[in-house]
């Protein structure tokens, strides 16, 4: 049994709006989300825009407030309460966490050339002594990122999209971390790049042990590299599951709605699927009960006024739903 | 016997042949080029945007031999611009063009006609100045004049030109008999003196003050904002009036001189201090700047390596704007009364020489400050211009 | 089938900085009416500056090439939309007989005007309606792209509108003049995708009711093939492959559309690898000389993809396909 990297428990991130002194509004971003990372692997997150799956990522980096709940990171070496966790030891988390972007045009500083990009975290935490200890360090990791390495001096203007994202992931890689976010890291990218950087990911999970949370909207993308997938909908998590479980059985009318909106590449498999009507709501207007009863083919009224609470199973699948068995059985009718 | 080759030296005979000359092809060169533009820093890349703007480099020019004119006003000046170098025997006189040839044939070394001054019964008592045919002026170059400070440091007395008897006045004298030449560089010397002096009183407080509110935001930014923009609200002319009649009338010319560099130095500064905001909060927010927080980067850190280097090349631009302002400033102030005064010379007070009906029937050579006013203005603004095109990302639409 | 564009040798370049860049190079095509084609092509690939060219909507550095020819046929006659130049002709193609919409529906939406008034501005524009008229159909377009209510939001802003909704009235608003020819620039990509499926229904439903052509710019291959009657490769400037739908997807010929196809991930075979396109798309600048792909493909046959540039072969009618493999084959 492998050992539990990062554990979330009733995790929240709230973010006040409005200036207003009296009227102070949380918007809860993340709500309650309990969850268990696995040392060594792949772990997917998925959702729409605005539920909360970037938030929670960067909660995971403590690069926002946790509001509510808690975290902990333990890799063996050491263990950190997210939630109260000191100055020197966030300085040593920053070394062991690290987080890739989305966009790799706004990720990487076009004043820098790569270089000095890829060796700004070391410098900044002092791993390295000397200017030749930096260069090797860089050379090291830009080689492992399949970059070329005559191309250092230049800047980023100088680069594809996809290059640029390697750039970035070698800027994460460089401080040897155990965990890293990747957040839509190949949303921005061309389609026959993005296999490219995906096994580039793939590859340094299995070759330096590196711990990934994969968040993304794309769920055929999550299918191909995650070991295991959790779907958010407005901060809140609906399923979370063991991906080959996921995509064979999925229990949340969501998720099954997620995968029929996927476009097949079948010319002639056009139509034959479960749409969804409406939109996410607000996250500032939240609605009661069950978030996702306004657009839930399958809501009754106990979904409109009480709230499911995540159940999980002995194979680690967990679904929050009244209806889920129900529904599995009319299914399977 | 056989020599080792040196591997610093390759023999090139023996690897491309005795025949094969090594010969840069297209490829290479190109391949060079474009290594160049992958490896060019932003600043280079603003600079190579630049120069492919003609106005932009034009005005540069332009700007540049203005600027340099003010930094030699006296050594191309022929006389004194004060009072004390005012010619009495010319007053209110035409500019004198120099010339090769007159009636009296050519000479190679350009002169003037000598000039002089009568009062007769013919003129009704009046002084009126004639222009001698027969007399020449022949005009020298690096002689020796009034004694001045060149750069406000090296004493000397040589001049880029002069005549050894006589005067040359080649834009005329005003009505004191003061070379209008000489005061016209001494002038854009001056205004640029203000507006620099005003600029950067401006800069640093925009900085400090914008560089605070955008930096750390909050109530902070809040209340900054609004002393900003109640400075803003501050309508310029009257309140400049109120500060010039607030000021001592005995104080000398340089000290009312600092004074206005002061009083458009805080004047100036909200709109930069927004920009500087603005900026700040943009850049602030970019994801790489959330990268290097997320190696644990310190604050300082944060704006040495990310935030400073990001707007420099746009505070340039921001500064070399905003100059014009403070020139036109100045003039105005000049222009109304309530700046620097004759006998100072600054533009505005060159331009405040015009206004009167006299000189438009009359002396128009006066107007040629002016022309030198406004070309300083425009090369300003065009150079603005052509840097904050260059430096903008956006001004780029190459597909 | 009546033919409704027929695009033929087009070729552009923009006017650079750093020299002329090739944006699309000798591409030709037609579409039909009733007809949807797929545009495919990665970032680079030419596909919106060809959709623009239909517009004569490209920059000014833009410069054409004069074997370039677009004809439109509308019921008064073929017009060349390439010699097109004041306002007064351009409106025909510029919403007039043909209309677009944009992956941002903000960018098409004027912030300080309400949608209504937006779009009884452009009908009044485009045809003999009166103010109230006018408002009628409006109203009746925006009922029947699925926005509820129709009549209240006719006098919102497009930001009082939620992302999906916004799509929404934009197509309502490119439909409104009734064009011959939509042109959709990558209508679904900044949408979820659940309700990029409300919208790719939304278009099949509007193109059996309107009868109307449409040119639907992608990268992504499952959308063409849930959209698409033919389909149109492009890689750096080139059409590379095109034909029926179903032909360029289940039996792709060119070594390109192949990869792209071999990069999707696919959900109905978990295990099977993914196989990127070996290296990076060219920059623009370095455009590769003979076959624009050869410096990414695996099938390289020779020499001959460095210098020479493939022609378009057919290879059973309909499908056309731009590769030297294919060359060889039948010589």
């Amino acid at each position: 049994m492998s050992d539990i990297l990062i554990r979330a428990n009733g995790l929240s991130v709230g973010f006040p709006i409005g200036s207003g002194l009296f009227s102070k509004q949380i918007l809860k971003a993340v709500d309650d989300v309990s969850l268990e990372i696995e040392t060594g692997s792949f772990f997917g997150l998925v959702g729409e825009s605005g539920s909360g799956k970037t938030t929670l990522g960067r909660a995971l980096l403590k690069a926002v407030p946790i509001t509510g709940g808690g975290a902990h990171y333990n890799d063996g070496e050491v263990e950190y309460d997210l939630e109260n966790i000191t100055r020197d030891q966030l300085k040593d988390y920053r070394k062991r966490a690290q987080l890739i972007f989305q966009d790799p045009y706004a990720a990487l500083s076009p004043r820098m050339t790569v270089r000095d990009i890829i060796a700004e975290p070391l410098e900044v935490m002092g791993l390295t002594k000397t200017r030749q200890e930096t260069d090797k360090r860089v050379r090291e990791i830009a080689a492992k990122c399949r970059l070329n390495l005559e191309h250092l001096r230049r800047f980023p203007h100088a680069f594809s999209g996809g290059q640029r994202q390697r750039i970035s992931i070698a800027r994460a890689l460089v401080s040897a971390p155990n965990f890293i976010v990747a957040d839509e890291s190949v949303a921005a990218l061309d389609v026959s790049i993005q296999a490219d950087v995906l096994n580039l990911l793939k590859q340094i999970q299995s070759e330096m042990g590196v711990t990934f949370m994969f968040i993304s909207h794309d769920l055929s993308v999550v299918a191909h590299t995650c070991d295991h997938v959790a779907v958010m909908y407005l901060g809140r998590l609906v399923e979370t599951a063991p991906t080959r479980k996921l995509f064979a059985a999925a229990r949340h009318p969501y998720t099954r709605a997620l995968f029929s909106a996927i476009p097949s590449l079948d010319p002639d498999d056009r139509g034959a699927v479960q749409k969804l009507t409406g939109e996410i709501p607000s996250p500032t207007n939240q609605p009661s009960g069950c978030k996702f009863h306004t657009r839930c083919p399958h809501a009754i009224d106990h979904c409109k006024k009480v709230e499911p609470q995540l159940e999980i199973d002995g194979t680690g699948h967990a679904v929050s739903c009244h209806r889920w068995k129900e529904l599995m059985a009319t299914q399977a009718a | 016997m056989t020599t080792t080759p040196d591997p610093l030296k390759p023999n090139l005979a023996e690897t491309t042949g005795p025949h094969v000359q090594v010969v840069e092809t297209d490829a290479g060169v190109e391949r060079r080029s474009k290594e160049a533009y992958f490896t060019a820093s932003q600043g280079q890349l603003i600079w190579a945007r630049f120069k492919k703007q003609r106005s932009a480099m034009v005005a540069a020019c332009v700007l540049a031999f203005l600027i340099l004119t003010g930094l030699f006003a006296p050594f191309l000046s022929p006389y004194n611009p004060t009072i004390a170098g005012k010619n009495d025997d010319y007053t209110n006189g035409a500019p004198q063009i120099p010339m090769f040839c007159d009636d009296n044939g050519c000479s190679l070394r350009p002169f003037v006609h000598a000039v002089e001054r009568e009062r007769s019964q013919e003129t009704n008592f009046r002084w009126v100045t004639k222009v001698n045919e027969d007399a020449r002026n022949y005009i020298y170059f690096f002689v020796e004049g009034w004694d001045y400070k060149l750069l406000g440091v090296i004493p000397m007395d040589t001049h880029l030109f002069g005549t050894q008897e006589g005067f040359v006045h080649v834009f005329g004298t005003d009505a004191s008999g003061k070379d209008i030449f000489s005061r016209t560089f001494h002038a854009i010397w001056t205004s640029l003196q203000v507006g620099t002096i005003g600029v950067f009183i401006a800069f640093v407080l925009a900085l400090v003050i914008g560089g605070v509110s955008g930096y750390y935001g909050g109530w902070i930014d809040s209340v900054l904002q609004m002393i900003t923009d109640a400075v803003r609200t501050v309508p310029a002319i009257p309140l400049f009036m109120a500060l010039a009649a607030f000021m001592p009338p005995e104080l000398s010319a340089e000290q009312r001189f600092f004074y206005i560099s002061l009083i458009l130095g805080l004047i100036g500064w909200p709109t930069l201090a927004r920009r500087v905001r603005t900026h700040l909060l943009t850049e602030r927010n970019q994801e790489y700047v959330l990268a290097a927080q997320l190696c644990g980067a310190s604050s300082g850190h944060v704006i040495r390596r990310h935030l400073l280097p990001s707007f420099t090349s746009y505070i340039i631009v921001d500064l070399v704007i905003s100059f014009p302002y403070m020139v036109l400033s100045e003039t105005a102030l000049s222009f109304i009364g309530l700046g620097l005064k004759d006998p100072v010379n600054s533009l505005g007070v060159m331009l405040q020489n015009v206004t009167s009906a006299d000189v438009l029937l009359n002396y128009q050579w006066y107007f040629i400050p002016v022309i030198f006013f406004i070309a300083l203005v425009m090369a300003f603004v065009f150079v603005g211009d052509g840097l904050r095109d260059a430096a903008d990302p956006y001004s780029d639409n190459n597909k | 089938m009546t033919a409704l564009l027929d695009v033929e040798n087009l070729t552009l370049q923009f006017r650079t900085d750093e020299g002329l860049i090739t944006a699309v190079d000798n591409v030709s095509f037609s579409l039909d009416k009733g007809e949807v084609m797929g545009l495919v092509g990665e970032s680079g690939s030419g596909k919106s500056v060809t959709a623009k060219a239909l517009m004569h909507l490209n920059a000014r550095n833009a410069v054409y090439s004069p074997e370039s020819k677009i004809t439109l046929h509308t019921e008064t006659g073929p017009v060349d939309v390439l010699s097109l130049k004041t306002p007064k002709e351009l409106n025909i193609v510029r919403g007039g007989a043909v209309s677009m919409i944009f992956q941002e529906p903000m960018a098409s939406f004027a912030p300080a005007i309400s949608i209504g008034n937006q779009m009884v501005e452009q009908l009044q524009l485009h045809g003999d309606y009166t103010k109230e008229q006018a408002k009628r159909w409006s109203i009746e377009m925006l009922d029947r792209v699925g926005i509820s209510d129709a009549g209240k939001r006719f006098n919102q802003y497009a930001f009082e509108l939620s992302g999906g909704m916004r799509q929404r009235a934009m197509i309502a608003m490119a439909l409104s003049t009734q064009p011959k020819l939509l042109i959709a620039d990558e209508p679904t990509t900044a949408l979820d995708v659940t309700i990029q499926a409300q919208v790719i229904d939304l278009m099949k439903d509007l193109v059996s009711e309107f009868q109307m052509g449409i040119v639907f710019i992608t990268h992504d291959l499952g959308v063409v093939a849930q959209t698409a009657d033919k389909v149109n490769v492009m890689y750096l400037g080139r059409m590379i492959e095109n034909g029926p739908v179903r032909d360029v997807i289940r039996q792709p010929k060119h070594p390109y559309t192949q990869g792209l196809i071999a990069a999707l991930p696919k959900l109905d075979d978990l295990d099977a690898p993914l196989t990127p396109v070996p290296g990076d798309i060219p920059s623009p600048l370095e455009r590769p000389s003979g076959c624009v792909f050869h410096t990414r493909c695996r099938q390289v046959v020779g020499d001959v993809c460095k210098h020479v540039d493939p022609k378009d072969r057919d290879l059973d009618g309909l499908h056309r396909v731009a590769c030297h493999i294919y060359t060889e084959e039948m010589a």
